[in-house]
């Protein structure tokens, strides 16, 4: 739930990386923080993994410097996958302003995509909130593994998962960072015009 | 493709799912690789590479099993603690805040951490009842044995009935929670009631804590039946779903967030916009038709309106109050 300080005219969001295990929601913060460092407000924060896996959830805090007179600032999170983890990915989400789902291109993970997928609509469900209302993208990361593994068309992940929704996706290889940032910042610009709305924190 | 390319292609694409984490679809490719070679190639050329298959299965079934069965969450560090206390809370008032951040940090694990959180709780009246019970299931969820879970919470319990913290109202809710937490775990256990012999429990209570002073010998306690008033155990539930019946019409379900909740009583925020319940909504109303979200279920119920007043101050200025107690089919 973003906070709005009108005194300060500081208005802070939170932003939540969601989708199934090893999809690659930490590799692209971890690029975010490598990339944007003048925006990374401080350290990330990655709440131990077991093996590469994220055990809680990882954090970056930014601030994007003022926006219409507004002093901007996002906060990153990622959720941890793994399907026993269920409880854990409910308090992060709680909140949320706006989600980035990524999804693994691995023909291999179509079936855990879509279960994933499910399980952001029901977990929003449970915080009062709508996958058609709250600001979403799509991601479709590892298409750089194409060469050696099978991996879905675009065609057919959008048929996959953005046949009923209809939001803004983005291919893209969250290890060399293509599309990393184009996901954020179209996660960031539908977050703030939707919180414009409910808000009115721009000038 | 001929044959023993089909069957590189199978292995490599193994490895490659091997070493990004994904454990059960390497898993699959290695079998799959493994009847290619059974079936394609001579027993004398390829039993050298089944065997290789198999160890690198057996690896994989022991990784997985690992991930499937993970050991309690790790303490962490003090200042992981605080960003979670401080990013997970997430009510206006101070204190309900200060609840929120005890109630996640015990959903993450860092039982320790949460007891002392709760204990300070412990200070204010009205969250006294629900910090005590959560320090009790800390107490459960932390132990790696019941016995042990058991002989910290009782111990616990005890102390407090020497404290004069709590009204006697109050220890007996705590007691039947404790009994209950207690009977889950397989333990039957008659708890001294709040009226019992408070020397006792203060001398065993003095005596867990300086062992090693020479204490009278203590008389066993006997049990004091309860009052009969058992609350029912409610899980945390983060939102509740409403659906108004007027007349025929079927209304669609209104769902809202809790903002507190101490037992079977949750407190909701009603936005101006939900105009219908707004209109509806009176204290002792009752709603037939509510579910129930928590982490690990939904429940389908009924609830009893306590209080439903407007939020005169603060960020929520002009929204609705509605205090509801729940009860589930």
């Amino acid at each position: 739930m973003a906070v709005f300080n009108i005194k300060n005219r500081e208005i802070e969001c939170k932003i939540v990386y969601y989708g199934p295990g090893r999809s690659g929601k930490t590799t692209n913060l971890e690029y975010i923080f490598k990339t944007y460092k003048k925006q990374v407000a401080d350290q990330m924060v990655t709440i131990d993994t077991e093996g590469d896996r994220t055990l809680f959830f990882d954090f970056l805090p930014m601030g994007l410097g003022k926006i219409k007179g507004c002093d901007v600032k996002v906060q990153l999170y990622t959720v941890p996958g793994q399907v026993q983890y269920s409880s854990t990915r409910k308090l992060v989400l709680k909140g949320a302003d706006g989600i980035v789902f990524v999804a693994d291109s691995f023909t291999i993970r179509r079936e855990k995509n879509m279960l994933s997928l499910k399980d952001l609509d029901q977990n929003l469900k449970e915080c009062g909130l709508n996958i058609f209302k709250i600001p979403l993208i799509l991601q479709y990361n590892k298409r750089d593994a194409g060469g050696s593994i099978p991996i879905m068309s675009i065609e057919m992940m959008q048929n996959d998962l953005n046949k009923q929704l209809k939001v803004p996706y983005f291919p893209a290889s969250a290890l060399t960072g293509e599309g990393v940032g184009g996901t954020l910042k179209e996660c960031m610009k539908l977050t703030l015009v939707h919180l414009q709305k409910e808000f009115k924190w721009a000038q | 493709m001929g044959i023993k390319e089909q069957i590189k292609t199978v292995l490599r694409e193994a490895e490659i799912y091997r070493t990004q984490g994904l454990f059960n679809e390497a898993m699959v490719k290695f079998k799959y690789a493994s009847e290619l070679i059974e079936k394609n190639v001579k027993p004398e050329n390829g039993r050298h590479l089944v065997n290789g298959i198999t160890k690198k299965v057996e690896l994989l079934k022991q990784t997985i099993s690992k991930y499937n069965d993970p050991e309690k969450p790790p303490e962490m560090p003090v200042e992981i603690q605080n960003l979670i206390r401080e990013k997970f809370s997430f009510s206006t008032d101070k204190e309900s805040a200060a609840l929120d951040g005890a109630i996640a940090l015990t959903k993450f694990g860092q039982f320790e951490r949460a007891i002392k959180e709760f204990k300070e709780l412990l200070k204010m009246e009205s969250f006294r009842l629900v910090a005590a019970k959560n320090i009790l299931r800390c107490y459960f969820a932390s132990s790696t044995s019941s016995s042990s879970a058991a002989e910290g919470a009782v111990f616990q319990y005890k102390e407090w009935l020497t404290l004069g913290l709590f009204t006697p109202g109050q220890l007996e809710k705590i007691r039947f929670f404790l009994e209950n937490l207690l009977r889950e775990k397989g333990i039957e256990s008659g708890l001294p009631a709040a009226k019992e012999e408070k020397a006792a429990i203060k001398m065993e209570v003095a005596a867990k804590k300086a062992p090693d002073k020479a204490m009278p010998a203590i008389k066993p306690l006997i049990e004091i039946p309860g009052s009969g008033e058992e609350e029912e155990e409610f899980l945390d539930v983060s939102s509740v779903g409403i659906i108004l019946e007027t007349g025929e019409k079927k209304n669609p379900e209104i769902i809202l967030d809790v903002s507190f909740q101490s037992g079977n009583m949750v407190c909701l925020i009603v936005p101006v916009r939900e105009k219908l319940l707004i209109e509806s909504m009176k204290a002792g109303l009752r709603l037939n038709n509510v579910q129930f979200y928590s982490p690990i279920a939904i429940l389908n119920g009924s609830g009893v309106v306590a209080a439903f007043t407007k939020i005169s101050s603060g960020p929520k200025m002009g929204n609705y109050s509605l205090d509801l107690k729940m009860f589930t089919n």
